[in-house]
């Protein structure tokens, strides 16, 4: 038995009997716990088709499943994760047909102490310099195991340690991941900032130790990075700035690169009464940050990129997301939200997101930029209340998308113009009818396409769907998929049956290949807290 | 080893289950000017029922079903008392977003962000838009997903409580 089992088994314990102990003192009961958990379950069934090429996996079923629980008694927190894949579901990042338990932690909170010690998550300032998170959807689990430590010394200053190795996969990773990061609380300190203008300063360090037992003499075991950040937000406005600086860290996606990296992201937001605009910059340059330096993907990631563009929801505005260039870029968006008509009741809003993106310029300095474009997406999107019954959204998206880069390979640059039509009826008190048409149309990569989808809601609990995206310009190739789902409080049941295009599902920066693939799938999903 | 532990886990389960009252988790989210607050003093700052909404600015069940509180909140108000609390869980990529996103909508609710999902992992939310139901620290209701026509339900249950 190992013994980094044993900590959570004595705790559980202790909280067994310390249960018992207030019950048998205390009717009426002086327990102030709260139990909470989870439950996730992801199969699908695939099946042969000729059409799309899917390849078959081995076993023709596959299941992710995801078991939480965790407990709260006043000041202290424990819980557990278990996941099962048996096997994971394909275009995963890793083959897998086990089951284990990952996640357990402790954790004593206090009103200027709080330590955890096992598997946590957590983020330094946006998440450039470090970043441990979850997201089941790409399969990524980067929890550090080991200790995490904050404190509030004095009340303008929050310091926070951390100290652990990351997961990977079901293992951990080679490495040891460290970081200290410090928040000044300027409204704390001076009165005359406590008004309605809050000002905060944020100093990071986070160092990754990984064994070098190669030849040359002069590799760096250890990569250290330092971060600051400035954040002023207003009643009407605010501003950040965070730079960090990497230490030089060759490692397989940079090509053994020698030199530092570093990385600047600026943001501006404006707001007054039904109008918001927010703008965004960004420059990388040799920013990839990992546990391991061999790895490469969706493995053991320390910070987080994501793509500071806009998140599509739709079939087709999907097919050409971005994917961020840690190797080196420069770009931004802005995005303006404003409210045309001042009626509470039947109001009409307009949003509009521009984005760009493009290689550094050729001394390759932050912010410098080059003719050498990336990615672009200018879209607008007006949204209608006619009436208590009908909703209207339109939207135009015109897309840039470079292949080449984005997903690697020779490809010829893709344009894309995309229309979006999404009508919302209620035509009873709880049943909704839902319809979309979109088109995209290109005269690159797989040329154009068409989508529709239709939805039935019959709330509180049942919703019915059936969509079909087809491909017209190149492939000729339709993806239908029918289904539908039942809710009932925290829980949720829904079966499809479909085809699905192979395409990269990116989240922050890091993306996953999902296959092409027809079968059925079933999710089952439920919450339950006391 | 591994059974173990789940077997204690479950036994907390069955043993708290005989008990009554509860506590929410203590864990931190920020207000809409970067303040940190702890969710469990949010919710023990009021006897009214507090209406959570998690919810996010890419996720347009969400945004729908939001957009419709927001246009019922002053007359329902009237009918009986609670308050919106909407939670984002928008993560680095998106939560500069926020702010600007519900002035630009004219949303009247209380404002808060969850970047790295501390309280949404706390309280164990899978998807959503999810809405948990709170009324004397203790959550009387839960739903997630929105399909037209749930807000009923929680105007019913607040109507009730």
């Amino acid at each position: 038995m190992q013994l980094r089992y044993l900590c959570p088994v004595i705790l559980a314990c202790f909280f067994f009997i310390l249960f018992y102990e207030l019950k048998a003192q205390s009717p009426p009961p002086i327990t102030n716990g709260h139990i909470s958990g989870s439950f996730e379950s992801y199969s699908q069934l695939y099946l042969r088709d000729k059409k799309i090429n899917a390849v078959l996996p081995q076993d023709r079923l596959a299941s992710n499943n995801f078991l939480k629980l965790d407990y709260t008694l006043k000041k202290i927190a424990i819980g557990v994760q278990y996941e099962s894949y048996l096997p994971a579901i394909a275009g995963f990042p890793f083959v897998l047909n086990q089951s284990k338990i990952v996640n357990k932690y402790f954790k004593y909170t206090d009103t200027k102490f709080e330590i955890q010690i096992g598997d946590f998550y957590d983020q330094f300032g946006s998440g450039l310099i470090f970043r441990s998170w979850e997201n089941r959807q790409i399969g990524i689990n980067n929890a550090l195991e080991g200790v995490k430590l904050a404190v509030t010394p004095l009340p303008f200053l929050h310091l926070k340690g951390i100290y652990g190795r990351q997961r990977k996969i079901f293992d951990y990773a080679n490495s040891v991941v460290r970081g200290v990061d410090a928040a000044i609380d300027f409204s704390k300190i001076n009165k005359d900032f406590s008004g309605n203008t809050f000002v905060t300063l944020g100093l990071s360090y986070v160092g990754r130790y990984q064994q070098y037992t190669g030849p040359d003499p002069d590799f760096p075991a250890t990569v250290n990075a330092y971060g600051t950040r400035l954040e002023i937000v207003g009643q009407r406005g605010s501003f950040s700035a965070e730079y960090v600086y990497k230490d030089r860290d060759p490692n397989v996606v940079n090509n053994f690169n020698k030199t530092a990296g570093s990385a600047l992201l600026i943001n501006t937001g404006i707001t007054e009464n039904n109008l918001g605009l927010n703008i965004s910059l960004r420059s990388l340059k040799n920013f990839d940050f990992r546990g391991e330096r061999d790895a490469i993907g969706t493995s053991v990631p320390v910070n987080f990129i994501p793509a500071l563009t806009r998140q599509h929801d739709y079939l087709t505005s999907n097919i050409y997301v971005y994917n961020p260039q840690a190797a080196g870029e420069v770009g931004g968006q802005v995005d303006l939200f404003y409210q045309i008509k001042g009626s509470r009741k039947q109001p009409s809003r307009i949003a509009v997101n521009f984005a760009q993106y493009r290689a550094l310029g050729i001394d390759n300095k932050l912010l410098s930029i080059s003719n050498n474009r990336y990615f672009s997406d200018f879209n607008i999107e007006w949204k209608k209340k006619w009436s208590n019954q009908l909703n209207t959204t339109l939207a135009y998206h015109n897309v840039f998308y470079n292949k080449s880069v984005i997903e690697g390979g020779i490809y010829e640059n893709t344009n894309a113009n995309i229309f979006i039509m999404n009508n919302l009826f209620k035509y009873a008190k709880n049943k909704s009818f839902r319809f979309e048409l979109q088109a995209l149309f290109s005269e690159q990569d797989n040329g154009s396409w068409a989508a529709a989808v239709t939805e039935f809601g019959f709330a509180p609990a049942w919703n019915f769907y059936l969509s079909d995206l087809y491909n017209y310009g190149v492939l000729d190739t339709h993806y239908p998929n029918i289904g539908g789902s039942y809710t009932k409080n925290g829980t949720r049941f829904s079966l499809g049956y479909g085809r699905q295009r192979a395409g990269l599902i990116c989240i922050g920066g890091v993306c996953r290949f999902v296959p092409a693939a027809t079968g059925f799938s079933a999710t089952l999903t439920k919450t339950f807290n006391n | 080893m591994q059974k173990m532990i789940l077997l204690f886990a479950l036994c907390i389960l069955f043993v708290h289950h005989t008990s009554a009252q509860n506590e929410l988790p203590d864990v931190k989210v920020k207000n809409l000017s970067g303040k940190e607050i702890s969710f469990n003093t949010i919710c023990k700052s009021t006897d009214t029922a507090l209406v959570i909404s998690f919810w996010a600015t890419w996720c347009i069940p969400c945004i729908t079903e939001m957009e419709l509180l927001n246009e019922q909140y002053e007359d329902k108000r009237k009918e009986f008392p609670y308050k919106i609390i909407a939670v984002s869980i928008d993560d680095t990529r998106t939560v500069n977003k926020v702010r600007p996103f519900v002035k630009g909508r004219g949303w009247q609710f209380d404002f808060y962000t969850d970047t790295n999902h501390d309280l949404k992992r706390a309280l164990n939310i899978n998807d959503i838009p999810h809405i948990l139901i709170i009324k004397n620290g203790k959550i009387i209701y839960q739903h997630t997903g929105y399909t037209p026509g749930n807000e009923e339900n929680i105007y019913q249950k607040l109507k009730t409580n």
